[in-house]
């Protein structure tokens, strides 16, 4: 089957400039380079938004407050006071994963976060961050979210390894999550797509009214499914990322 | 037609790079993710996210100082509404006073003039009345002296006689007496 159909193609990765330090494959690839574009559309989006601030904001100026203020708050809400230092941080993996999702979903540009080597080195990169800001919060304390607080002994030996095996499994599930969120939408897009010359050339003309009057309202219906999922993921993983960063600032639970 | 579809992705060797290229690009994808994150971290942090906060900041700043000026400038709107009112009172009760005054000095000039002219009148009305009477004393003393004559007359027709002055005066003076 050619490229046209096949559904796994449009996550292939190619090497465009070799670059190798020491035995490390470091290649310029075709993610690489969406994810450049991604990271450039943003900072140049901010860069003209926050060109000239103002008390009235200009439409820019509003949407990057807009923008700005939505991250704080959910800071705000989960992390509270303690919580600022890392709303930049939030806000950057909102808006990389956001934008990622979003150039993905633009025709034959490359969906970055649909690879589990990103977004799985995102999970671990944040769970790492809320083990490391919990020992220098709370030095030898931190382990106390494993164990919960006023359940009776007998119980926590059960209670203990089952918290532990949550946490351990929260790097996988934050990763996973948004990488097969965007595998999952794309290779939808692609199946029902292909729908409609699989349809046209098993059935002729039959074929492709179907496809135009059954599966392509589906296509349109699955492509606005797929913006929504784009931003909602983007909000999950920041969201996720707050509640566990709760764990190493806020107060025992 | 989706198990067919996905037989052709295997079949035309595509696989699932996910998994598949993870070995040969992995560590690739990581580098230029931590690259491009971290530019794009450091350009929020440093430059974009601190402009943001101090517009946001300075809005509620502005709005907070405006909000307060506003009030000020109401209180001092009201003291002066109140100062106004205060100043209208005494207005109206000066005016009142002063109404009040001109009628207490209207009414006592009016009744003393009213006082004034009804004794003139009254001392008028006296003085008629003497006037009156004095000649009504008059009148009739002169009617005695008619009378008499007249009787003197008649008595002297009917009589031939003269009567006496004194007669007929005495004979008249019974008569109107009566």
């Amino acid at each position: 089957m050619s490229i046209a159909t096949d559904p796994m193609h449009q996550f292939k990765l190619d090497r465009w400039f070799d670059f190798r330090i020491g035995d490390l494959d470091l290649s310029f690839t075709n993610s690489a380079f969406w994810m450049v574009v991604g990271v450039l559309v943003l900072i140049a989006f901010l860069a003209a938004a926050t060109s000239k601030m103002k008390t009235v904001p200009t439409r820019m100026q509003s949407l990057a407050e807009i923008w700005y203020q939505f991250i704080a708050g959910i800071v705000k809400d989960v992390n509270h006071a303690p919580g600022k230092p890392f709303i930049p941080l939030v806000f950057t993996l909102f808006s990389f994963i956001f934008i990622a999702n979003i150039v993905g979903m633009m025709p034959y540009w490359f969906t970055t976060t649909s690879h589990i080597a990103v977004t799985g080195f995102m999970a671990i990169f944040t769970i790492g961050l809320v083990v490391l800001v919990g020992i220098i919060k709370k030095g030898f304390g931190f382990l106390k979210i494993f164990v919960p607080s006023g359940v009776p002994f007998v119980l926590l030996l059960i209670v203990t390894p089952i918290e532990i095996i949550s946490f351990l499994s929260r790097p996988i599930s934050l990763g996973m999550r948004l990488f097969a969120n965007m595998l999952g939408g794309h290779v939808a897009l692609k199946v029902f797509a292909g729908f409609i010359p699989s349809l046209a050339v098993a059935l002729g003309g039959v074929g492709m009214l179907m496809g135009g009057l059954l599966v392509m309202p589906l296509i349109v219906g699955v492509t606005a499914l797929e913006f929504l999922v784009a931003f909602l993921q983007a909000y999950v993983f920041a969201m996720l990322t707050c509640v566990y960063l709760n764990d190493a600032l806020g107060e025992a639970h | 037609m989706e198990h067919e579809a996905a037989e052709a992705g295997h079949a035309a060797g595509s696989g699932f790079p996910p998994f598949d290229q993870i070995g040969d690009f992995g560590v690739s994808q990581i580098f230029w993710l931590v690259l491009t994150f971290g530019v794009l971290y450091f350009a929020v942090a440093t430059v974009f996210l601190p402009k943001i906060r101090k517009a946001v900041e300075d809005r509620d700043g502005a709005i907070k100082a405006d909000v307060a000026k506003a009030a000020v400038l109401s209180a001092s709107a009201d003291a002066s509404v109140k100062q106004f009112e205060a100043q209208i009172a005494e207005a109206r009760a000066r005016a009142r006073d002063t109404a009040s005054k001109a009628k207490a000095e209207s009414d006592a000039r009016t009744s003393a003039e009213t006082t004034k002219v009804e004794a003139d009148l009254n001392a008028r009305l006296a003085a008629a009345e003497a006037r009156i009477n004095d000649t009504r004393a008059k009148a009739m003393a002169n009617v005695s002296a008619v009378a008499e004559d007249a009787a003197a007359a008649i008595a002297e027709r009917l009589t031939g006689a003269k009567p006496s002055p004194a007669a007929v005066k005495s004979a008249v003076a019974g008569v109107m007496g009566a």
